[in-house]
């Protein structure tokens, strides 16, 4: 009965497309979290940073009248989380774990506090169809069978996250840039000595944390949602970070988990009529998270200076 | 740097109180300031986004606060409702303070507590015909039993394969949450279809204090009127007790003493022979159970007396709950009077926003800016700047290491190296990413 189902589903162009559209979303924080724990700052505040861009990209595209200001407004506002995050880790050596949780908690806060100021409890309007982030066509090649609608069917954030994948993946490993990132992440003082600013490396870091996972924030609510609901992220950051750690810290990586985590998503919906529950299929992505960690498939090691505040003159 | 004088060798020690109110304020000042400066940020935040000249901002904010202190404490009433609050807050708050004491982060607190409330619900929903005197201490039972499993495995994670708690209590976190979505849904889902179990039976429920005390002591004693408006119930005394059991592990036990060594320098502990493995499981087996227990007495001591799908991973206790920790210092007292604050600020919040109109969310974001300002070391950051001002105009700075170096907190746990055998890790990866960094770099330079 199962199998029957599951075979019927595979091999649906819907079931790819879904996959696919839930794997950028992934991927754009979980890039997030790949550049900034590779520069050595924990970050597990991709949750907060995201559900602030999709309030903060509604509000502004509501307010504005225009798309183009409320996805640069939802960048914005997830990069300012972001640097709530490397003020209070970077400079005053919070630790960087609670750090996390504090702006997870005060996003959900803030949103939540604004909305209600903003509307008295009513919740806001969906938004129209032009300020909605379109679905990208491309011609014929939509017409491709399967192919097409998997591929060249897709919101434009899907091909702005493959771009960014693709320039975080050069960034990281061909450029000078991304070896000063790696160095400060493994050894900053080696990093210092050899006369990078460790400092000015972790905050570009963590703040383009915020900027990606505010850009997923956005996609999520005026691309996939249309309307911004209260806690609308609902642990997909929790996700994403898992996404990153499945894919060991480097951008191709986080890239594939974020693959097989988005079919898992899309498959639980679709796999209900076989009987199957949905939320044992959603604890899919934290069981294979935990199994890479315990090292069945691979040990699984952050950057070495992940997590530790760096002072100049220490060691 | 005072350096005590010949006077004061000659004074008469102070006594007992003295001493404990010294160290008290001592020990108070840092979660004190954070809790200040806390709420006078979100007094901003009120007056940033209320209406009327900057006097009526002022003026609302408060009132908004006076609203927000009365609604949790003000009345007999209202305090019972923050109490039913702070009982979860109090177990979970321990959960977490015990495995700080170890060095380890316990982020798995909502998880535990999801497992444990799932387990006592599955006790009281399966053996319905049981009798009270049975079923209710099966039930607590189950559900340490449950916390501590699914804490304990984070430890095993831990301990032998070098797992880091952080994420895989994340990971359980989530885990528990899906499974126990899943359970109420299907297997252990009401007739009626909704996504919520059945209530538990009648004789599976913890009476509240003010009608347990009529219907025993009140029977010679003068009794409480309106006894059924005091809604909090036995199981905050089952808090207390809790608080009792982890000052007595923390202070008063061989393994208490482990524990604290591990967290503090895991180095000396292995050297001084301290079993770090056997130790790391069984404190977040510990952990687990508290969380456990908090999500038995949540289901089985209020009103509706049943489990609600999605309600485990909306509730945000298991996240207050290393505020509660961090804000108590991880003693016994701290993490009561830290609960107490928590459980109230949620109470007050929704009499607020009732009252007040300034939205009862207000509070969440008070309670970050309180993880921010304990975790964020502004005042030894702020000296140490000082410091290194003054100093640099006298001469040139011979040990600006060992100043810079006065890490507070050194007992939290880091990301990284934590666990014991990392050492190896880190001095692999050193001289690798050193060559890398000073050899390759006018390589990458020059090919740009």
């Amino acid at each position: 009965m199962f199998l029957q189902v599951l075979f019927r589903v595979l091999p649906s162009s819907d079931l790819w497309q879904a996959s696919l559209q839930f794997a950028a979303l992934l991927l754009l924080p979980a890039l997030g979290g790949v550049i900034s724990e590779r520069s050595g700052v924990v970050n597990i505040a991709m949750e907060g940073m995201m559900l602030t861009g999709a309030y903060a990209g509604v509000i502004i595209a509501l307010f504005t009248h225009s798309l183009l200001i409320g996805v640069l407004g939802a960048m914005i506002c997830g990069g300012l989380m972001a640097l709530v995050h490397a003020i209070i880790s970077i400079n005053f050596h919070a630790d960087q774990i609670v750090s996390g949780i504090a702006i997870n908690i005060a996003a959900l806060g803030l949103t939540n506090f604004l909305l209600f100021v903003q509307t008295g409890g009513q919740g806001i309007p969906s938004l129209s169809d032009a300020l909605r982030l379109p679905i990208l066509s491309f011609g014929p090649l939509t017409n491709i069978p399967f192919l097409g609608a998997v591929l060249f069917h897709q919101n434009v954030v899907f091909y702005l996250a493959i771009l960014i994948l693709l320039g975080i993946h050069f960034l990281l490993f061909r450029t000078n840039i991304g070896l000063r990132i790696r160095a400060v992440g493994e050894h900053p003082h080696a990093a210092d000595t050899a006369g990078v600013n460790v400092h000015l490396v972790r905050y570009s870091c963590v703040v383009s944390s915020g900027l990606l996972s505010g850009l997923a924030g956005a996609y999520l609510s005026m691309g996939i949602a249309g309307i911004f609901n209260s806690n609308m992220t609902a642990g997909i950051g929790f996700i994403a970070l898992a996404a990153m750690i499945f894919g060991k810290w480097s951008p191709w990586g986080t890239a594939g988990a974020c693959l097989v985590f988005g079919l898992g998503e899309a498959l639980s919906t679709r796999l209900q009529d076989s009987g199957f529950s949905p939320n044992l299929l959603a604890t899919l992505p934290y069981l294979l998270t935990l199994i890479a960690l315990v090292g069945l498939v691979g040990r699984t090691t952050p950057p070495a200076a992940d997590g530790v505040p760096y002072e100049p003159g220490t060691e | 740097m005072a350096l005590p004088t010949a006077s004061s060798d000659e004074r008469k020690p102070p006594s007992p109180l003295i001493t404990w109110v010294r160290k008290f304020l001592q020990a108070a000042g840092r979660p004190l300031f954070a809790v200040i400066l806390a709420m006078v940020l979100g007094m901003i935040v009120i007056m940033m986004t209320s209406p009327g000249s900057i006097f009526d901002r002022f003026n609302n904010a408060l009132f908004a606060y006076s609203t927000l202190f009365t609604g949790a404490f003000g009345n007999g009433q209202n305090l019972s409702f923050t109490l039913v609050n702070v009982t979860p807050l109090i177990l979970t708050g321990l959960s977490v303070a015990i495995a700080f004491r170890a060095g380890l982060f316990n982020i798995g607190a909502a998880g535990q507590l999801a497992v444990g409330g799932m387990t006592a619900g599955i006790i009281g929903f399966t053996f319905t015909s049981w009798p009270g005197w049975l079923l209710i201490p099966s039930m607590l039972i189950g559900s340490i039993l449950a916390g501590a499993i699914w804490g304990g495995i984070v430890g095993i994670l831990k301990a032998w394969r070098g797992a880091h708690e952080v994420v895989t209590t994340i990971m359980l976190n989530w885990i528990a949450f899906y499974v126990t979505d899943y359970l109420i849904d299907g297997p252990y889902q009401t007739k009626h279809g909704a996504d919520q179990t059945d209530a538990l039976p009648a004789q599976a429920t913890l009476p509240h204090i003010a009608s347990f005390y009529n219907s025993t002591l009140g029977t010679f004693l003068p009794k409480i009127v309106n006894a059924t408006q005091y809604l909090v119930d036995v199981g905050f005394f089952f808090a207390l007790a809790a608080l009792i059991v982890y000052w007595f592990i923390v202070s008063r036990t061989t393994f208490g003493y482990e524990i604290r060594v591990i967290g503090q320098n895991l180095k000396a502990a292995k050297y001084a022979g301290i079993p770090i493995k056997r130790n790391m499981f069984l404190v977040m087996a510990i952990a687990g159970g508290f969380s456990g227990l908090a999500g038995a007495l949540q289901l089985m001591g209020q009103a509706p007396y049943q489990l609600i799908a999605t309600a485990f991973s909306i509730q945000t206790t298991g996240f207050d709950a290393i505020g509660v920790a961090l804000l108590g210092r991880m003693t016994a007292v701290g993490v009561l009077l830290g609960a107490l604050l928590f459980g109230g600020l949620r109470e007050g919040g929704t009499i607020m926003q009732l009252n007040a109109n300034i939205p009862g969310d207000l509070v969440y974001i008070i309670q970050a800016l309180v993880l921010f300002s304990i975790a964020a070391e502004f005042l030894p950051v702020l000296q140490r700047t000082i410091t290194r001002f003054s100093s640099r105009s006298r001469k040139p700075m011979l040990i600006p290491a060992t100043i810079g170096g006065t890490m507070e907190v050194t007992n939290l746990p880091t990301y990284a190296n934590t666990d014991e055998d990392s050492g190896a890790a880190h001095n692999g990866a050193e001289p690798l990413n050193t060559a890398n960094t000073v050899d390759s770099e006018p390589d990458a330079a020059s090919s740009d």
